[in-house]
């Protein structure tokens, strides 16, 4: 089933004929059209090397399409000059399986790093990384390292950073790929909770308990190509479900 | 504005002192390059003070007078060239004032006690205003009908010549070497520069990713190639004025005709040349390092 896309919000998100062939010759993605309207939660799910991690590239602006039009709350991206660029990704809250914190800084300068860079006066980088590390439940770590946090922990802080300057979109790769079960389900109820206050999420995920849970929309990729897109979808369709059923 | 110019520079601070071994290295190459420029300065500057007592001298051209020659005909070549462009000044001096200014002069005694009358020619002194006119002026004056044929003026063309060509040849070696040394000092900042790029590679990718502009991730590293510049400019400036004064003394005992002496203004100027060369080199360096090695 296709999903027909919720035109009440208006999208966010809106990829047209999208191609990515990388300089390997490698084709990434394949003719990908998408919508995600405002607000939405929407898992990008598919076998190692699909082209998850690509969409997600090619939404952040760090690679740019072959063929085709991404539009992001109605700028088309790929055309988007690089001096432009920055203030694009402000808009955006990026989340990775890596965490990718620095290690020389504690977490709330983890955390704080991503308002000072903007060059944002301190008076407001101190009560916004407060309010984000609370939002995420570590109020009262903000002076430890990384490197003494468990990796729940940390991706709580990168999560925080994501959060700090207020985005309205967050995009995560694997966000939960490093965690165990019960971190990972911590970890993707923030994401709902975030969500729920109104900003649009797309996850990467091969997490498929709490996918098959959450009964979200569901993008499956399968060779660069989007196979499949339920409202409220598993993490397998429901032929090959049965067919494992049957099994 | 200012946030960021803090932020850049508490990052630039802590990213030479993280790649101490690098930075120390890069700060004394440039050292020893800007003491070689400093020592083509100083050594530029010596030969030219040599070179202006030398063309404070033949720029000053004296046409001999033929003792025949009519009054008249000295005023009137005079007044043609105090209106010559080329000309700085002209004094008429008479038979007689040449022969009191030979007398006067210890270095003649001997001689004057001899002279019987006066074999001296009346003169035509003619200051010229640029050194390459001069031979123009002595042609002008050999061609004038009252110059004494046997010995028309004190023209040394050829060794006005050489001279010239001489100081130009140096100018050219000075400058050539000057830019063979900003291009190797402009590469050592360039990999500096790269190291400390490549020591922050994480935090850059993060700068990226959280929306830090171009300038605000490349900032901290121009600033640290100037650091790099100027720390070095200074030690350099510090060890030549150590050592200028004993070498100029140095110079004087070995080689006591050249007429060369320490000048204390000169090391303002060469302090000034030293501090700003290294800052631009530092910034220049790191520029195109920075163009290079960070992209967004
Ligand atoms: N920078 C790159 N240069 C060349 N080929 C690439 C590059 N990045 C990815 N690819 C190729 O593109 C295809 C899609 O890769 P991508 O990383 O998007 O997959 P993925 O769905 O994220 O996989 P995974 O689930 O393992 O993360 C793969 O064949 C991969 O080898
Ligand atoms: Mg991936």
């Amino acid at each position: 089933m296709v999903l027909t896309p919720d035109f009440d919000s208006r999208p966010v998100i809106s990829f047209q004929h999208v191609w990515k062939t990388y300089p390997t010759g490698t084709e990434a993605l394949r003719d990908i059209n998408l919508v995600v309207p405002e607000g939405d939660f929407l898992f990008l799910v598919g076998p190692s090397g699909a082209g998850k991690s690509t969409l997600v590239r090619l939404l952040i602006r760090e690679e740019k399409p072959t063929k085709g039009k991404i539009f992001v709350d109605g700028v088309e991206i790929g055309r988007m000059k690089r001096r432009k660029l920055p203030y694009y990704r402000r808009k955006i809250g990026l989340v990775f399986q890596d965490f990718k914190l620095l290690p020389n800084l504690t977490v709330y300068e983890n955390v704080a790093f991503a308002m000072r860079v903007l060059g944002e006066p301190d008076r407001l980088v101190q009560a916004r990384a407060a309010e984000a590390l609370d939002t995420v439940g570590l109020a009262g770590k903000e002076l430890t390292y990384p490197s003494n946090l468990s990796g729940g922990e940390q991706q709580r802080v990168a999560i925080a950073r994501a959060l700090v300057h207020a985005p309205r979109m967050i995009i995560a790769d694997e966000p939960t790929g490093n965690l165990d079960p019960a971190t990972a389900w911590e970890i993707m109820q923030l994401f709902l909770r975030i969500n729920a206050r109104g900003a649009t999420v797309v996850m990467a995920t091969h997490n498929r308990e709490i996918v098959d849970l959450l009964r979200r929309r569901v993008v499956a990729i399968d060779a660069g190509q989007i196979a499949r897109d339920d409202r409220s979808g598993r993490y397998h369709d429901d032929v090959s479900k049965s067919q494992v059923r049957a099994q | 504005m200012y946030r960021n110019l803090k932020f850049a520079l508490n990052s630039a601070w802590q990213s030479f002192w993280r790649n101490l071994a690098v930075s120390l290295a890069a700060v004394l190459s440039i050292t020893l390059i800007l003491i070689l420029g400093g020592v083509n300065l100083l050594v530029g500057h010596a030969f030219s003070q040599v070179l202006d007592g030398f063309r404070e001298k033949v720029s000053v051209i004296s046409i001999n007078v033929a003792d025949d020659t009519p009054l008249q005909s000295v005023y009137s070549l005079q007044d043609q060239l105090k209106v010559d462009p080329r000309v700085a000044g002209v004094r008429f001096i008479t038979k007689e004032q040449a022969l009191d200014a030979f007398r006067h002069d210890p270095n003649n005694a001997v001689l004057a006690a001899q002279l019987d009358g006066n074999p001296l020619d009346a003169k035509i002194e003619v200051r010229v205003r640029n050194l390459s006119d001069v031979a123009s002026i002595d042609t002008l004056a050999r061609q004038w009908s009252g110059v004494d044929p046997t010995n028309p003026t004190n023209y040394q063309g050829d060794f006005v010549n050489r001279m010239l060509q001489l100081s130009q040849w140096l100018g050219y070696a000075g400058a050539g070497l000057l830019v063979i040394l900003v291009i190797v000092s402009v590469v050592i900042v360039m990999n500096t520069i790269r190291t400390a790029v490549y020591h922050r590679r994480k935090e850059i990718e993060v700068m990226k990713l959280v929306g830090a502009t171009e300038w605000f991730v490349r900032g901290p590293f121009v600033i640290e190639g100037v650091m790099t510049g100027l720390i070095a400019a200074s030690i350099a400036l510090l060890l030549l004025v150590i050592a200028y004064p004993p070498a100029v003394q140095q110079f004087k005992n070995d080689i006591a005709f050249i007429p060369l002496s320490y000048d204390p203004a000169f090391l303002s100027s060469l302090a000034r040349d030293l501090l700003l060369g290294g800052a631009l080199m530092g910034a220049v360096g790191s520029y195109i390092g920075v163009r290079r090695y960070v992209r967004i």
